[in-house]
Order: structure tokens, then C-alpha cells, then sequence
């Protein structure tokens, strides 16, 4: 991590073996963010392409001062997902919910053993089928609390809502995601059964 | 405390930002509501499935996808382009084909018989190397042929000899014995024994020579191996008798090769 101010200086002099390197090292993490947002594997890949192109155009912005870069990426990441969250929130809402079950990932780590490999795929799509039937905001709001790990009022900066409003609507989207995740137990069941 | 109270403070209770008081009242309705324990349960298992979640590997093109789309096309160093040239031939298909190929041309070339060092104009016809090869090819099944027939000549003369001596044997008790003429060499190295075995020498003009004694041979049987094509044989075997010690003696058998 002490290298990436270095990167990022040879990245704005035009080296894009070091833009390169900056890309390599965060992507994953970036594409898991957006996976997260999305439930899709495509729209997941389009979003951290354009995170990225955003990126690329704002790197000038950015200064060591304000903190890591990692930080200011996941930043740049999150403010740009939850404003195309927004945009698209009806789309999502006359959209089927199981539409891309079919596309949830389905490449697994080559460093776990097979059982292993299934019970994590598993548990991956049953929290992305959970989160999914969600309502926009309160997803949102357990996404940057419980897979972002972000303090509430990180949380409060990017949705652009007081502290209070947050509190709630993570509140609300555990209660939410613990009913669905009881009404999926038969089905999860049935799916583990042999 | 209500249910919908319970609710509100949920989350509170779980991440133990709640005060003492508050806590216990909690604690005090979990135990007297099933209900709302088990949502509080399967709350905590939520939470704790969300953080315990594993990233997911991101598709192999996706870096070069958004490099596509930052930077552009990156254009290759000279050693990427050479790699990307070779990296085909290198694949094992393409190497086993090849190594066939030289493999295949350097069995024509040696068959052919040509010499790579002293190259002559004529050599790079590839007339000359079909010629060259078929006269070689001819040539190696000839001597083929040819050996398997000197084989075949060699058993039935091995076959006649057996006979030649079964027949002997019956009359070769009841000879008389006779003394080793003077300076005789064979007999004196087999004394004591009985030659079992007869001899196979090559003699000229139906006579055996060994030191100073030439022997007659006491019985001439002439024998004929034809071959399929040309090629035939005729063979002389003779047998000859000579003495091989004071008290015994012994036979020998030659095969003389007339025509061939």
C-alpha cells in the first residue's frame, strides 16, 4: 500500500503500466461492491468499468492528504453506485427479482476444496437472492453498513441523509433481510439436501 | 416492552450500543418472547452472513476491458509482438507436426543416400531422390529376402547333417579300430573322447585336409535349395572318416557350397 502514491504519481504522468497496476490491485475489490449493488455479474462488470473510467478522469482530484487511495476509490466507487442505484430503483422494482439467477458467479476460488467451493456459492447467492428482494433504500443502507463496513455517518455522507434516517433504515433492513432470509430456509434446505 | 419496541432497538442490542437499562429490558422480553428471540437470532445470522460473505473473482478480460476503455489500445513492445508470433508454433500440435516433418525428410535423405555435405545439382531433383530411394528399397529387400533364405539353407543342412548322422551311428561301433598314422594332429587333443558331435569344415575337391592327412571322403550326398525367384543352391555334404585317437574313430562331415 506504500506504493500506490507512487503509483498514482506515474499513473497522472502518463504510464499506464502503473494504471495498469492500480487497476489489477483494486478491481476485485470494486467489482465485488458493485456486485453487491447490482445481483448481477454484467451490470457488475459494466458498473466497475464505469467506476473505474471515472476514476481515471478524476485522478487529478485526488491528494494524498485526504487519506489513502483506497479510500478515496471506494469512495469514488460507492457515491457513483448509489447514484445509479437511484436512477435505475424503478427499473428494479418492475424487474423480476429471479430474472439472473442463472448469472450469479460461477467462478469459484481454485484454492478451496469442492465442498467448500459449493457451500460458500451457496451462501453467496442465498444473501444476494435475500438483499435482492429488499426495498432500494433499506439495501442500500445494509450493503455500506454490513458488507462496506462503513460507520454511520460515513453512511450519512454518502446517501446524503442525516444519521438518524440511517440508523433506521439499516434497522429496518436487517428486520427485512432476517424475515426473508426465514421465509428462504425450506428452499435452502431443499438445495442442500443430497 | 412491546414487540415493535423490541424491533426499533434490534439492531442497538446487537452491535451493544444500547445502555445498561435498555439492554435489560431487552434481555428481560427475549426471555419471555419466543417470538422475538428467534428474530433476533436470525437478525444476527443476517448480519453475520453479510460479513462473512467472500468476493467474488472478477471475469479475466475485465482489467483489459476498462484499459480498452481508459487508456486505449496498448500497443505491444517489440517482445510481446515476437511472443505473440511464436507462441502458435509453440503450441504441441504444431511442434509434433513439425518435428514429423524434419524427421520424415531426414529418412528420405538418408534412404535416398544423400550426402548433405557433398551436395550435387542432381541431388535436389526430387526424381533423383524417388529413384535413389526405390533402387535402396529394393536393394534392403533383396538382402532381406536373401537372408532369410540363407537361413532356411542353413536348417535343412542342419536337418540333412542329423540324418547323416543317425545313419552312421548304428555302424560306427562294430569298425574296426585303427592306428593314428604318423603325425596325425587331431588325434592327440580329442584322446579319451568320443566325437559326438561331427565337424563342419569346408573342404576342396572332396578331400579333407588336417596336418599332414588327406582324407577321402567315404560318402558324397549332394543337395539342392531352390529359391522362389533366381536365386538356388546346390550343395555337396561329405562325410569323412579319420582317426582320432589309438583305439577310435571319428567323422566329419564338410558342406561345400558348388553354386550359388
Amino acid at each position: 500500500m506504500d506504493e500506490q502514491p507512487e503509483l498514482v504519481k506515474r499513473a497522472l504522468a502518463g504510464e499506464n503500466s502503473a494504471w495498469e497496476e492500480l487497476l489489477r490491485g483494486h478491481s476485485r475489490k470494486i467489482y465485488n461492491l458493485c456486485y453487491r449493488f447490482t445481483g448481477r455479474t454484467s451490470e457488475a462488470e459494466d458498473l466497475t468499468q464505469e467506476v473505474f473510467i471515472k476514476v481515471f478522469q478524476t485522478l487529478r482530484t485526488y491528494d494524498v492528504a485526504q487519506g489513502a487511495f483506497p479510500t478515496w476509490l471506494n469512495r469514488v466507487a460507492r457515491n457513483h453506485l448509489v447514484d445509479h442505484y437511484r436512477r435505475t430503483r424503478k427499473d428494479r422494482l418492475t424487474s423480476s427479482i429471479d430474472e439472473d439467477a442463472g448469472q450469479i458467479e460461477e467462478r469459484p476460488s481454485q484454492i478451496e476444496g469442492p465442498m467448500a467451493r459449493v457451500e460458500s456459492r451457496e451462501r453467496r447467492e442465498l444473501l444476494q437472492a435475500a438483499l435482492d428482494r429488499l426495498s432500494p433504500d433499506m439495501r442500500e443502507a445494509v450493503i455500506l453498513r454490513d458488507l462496506q463496513d462503513l460507520e454511520y455517518e460515513e453512511i450519512s455522507q454518502v446517501l446524503g441523509v442525516p444519521v438518524g434516517t440511517v440508523k433506521s433504515r439499516i434497522n429496518r433492513g436487517r428486520l427485512e433481510l432476517a424475515r426473508v432470509l426465514k421465509r428462504m430456509e425450506p428452499m435452502r434446505g431443499q438445495g442442500t439436501e443430497p | 416492552m412491546t414487540h415493535m419496541e423490541l424491533e426499533n432497538l434490534v439492531s442497538d442490542y446487537l452491535e451493544g450500543q444500547l445502555d445498561t437499562v435498555r439492554r435489560v429490558e431487552v434481555e428481560a422480553h427475549l426471555n419471555g418472547c419466543p417470538e422475538c428471540k428467534e428474530l433476533t437470532a436470525t437478525v444476527r445470522e443476517g448480519i453475520e452472513l453479510c460479513r462473512s460473505a467472500e468476493d467474488l473473482e472478477p471475469a479475466p478480460w475485465l482489467v483489459s476491458r476498462i484499459m480498452r476503455a481508459t487508456v486505449g489500445e496498448r500497443k505491444a513492445t517489440f517482445w510481446e509482438q515476437a511472443a505473440s508470433y511464436i507462441r502458435p508454433v509453440l503450441h504441441p500440435r504444431v511442434a509434433y507436426a513439425v518435428a514429423m516433418g524434419v524427421f520424415s525428410f531426414s529418412i528420405i535423405i538418408n534412404v535416398a543416400g544423400i550426402n548433405l555435405r557433398h551436395i550435387k545439382a542432381q541431388d535436389l531433383n526430387p526424381r533423383t531422390w524417388f529413384y535413389q530411394a526405390n533402387r535402396n528399397g529394393h536393394l534392403l529387400y533383396a538382402r532381406a529376402e536373401k537372408f532369410c533364405y540363407d537361413l532356411k539353407v542353413v536348417y535343412e543342412l542342419e536337418t540333412r547333417l542329423r540324418q547323416l548322422r543317425q545313419q552312421s551311428e548304428p555302424g560306427k561301433g562294430e569298425e574296426p579300430k585303427q592306428s593314428p598314422p604318423a603325425g596325425a594332429p587331431a588325434g592327440g587333443s580329442t584322446e579319451g573322447q568320443q566325437p559326438s558331435e561331427p565337424l563342419l569344415a569346408l573342404v576342396r575337391n572332396s578331400k579333407l585336409e588336417i596336418g599332414n592327412s588327406k582324407l577321402e571322403a567315404r560318402n558324397s550326398l549332394p543337395l539342392r535349395v531352390g529359391g522362389p525367384r533366381s536365386s538356388s543352391f546346390d550343395f555337396r555334404i561329405s562325410t569323412f572318416d579319420f582317426p582320432v585317437s589309438n583305439s577310435q574313430t571319428g567323422s566329419v562331415s564338410s558342406v561345400r557350397s558348388i553354386t550359388q
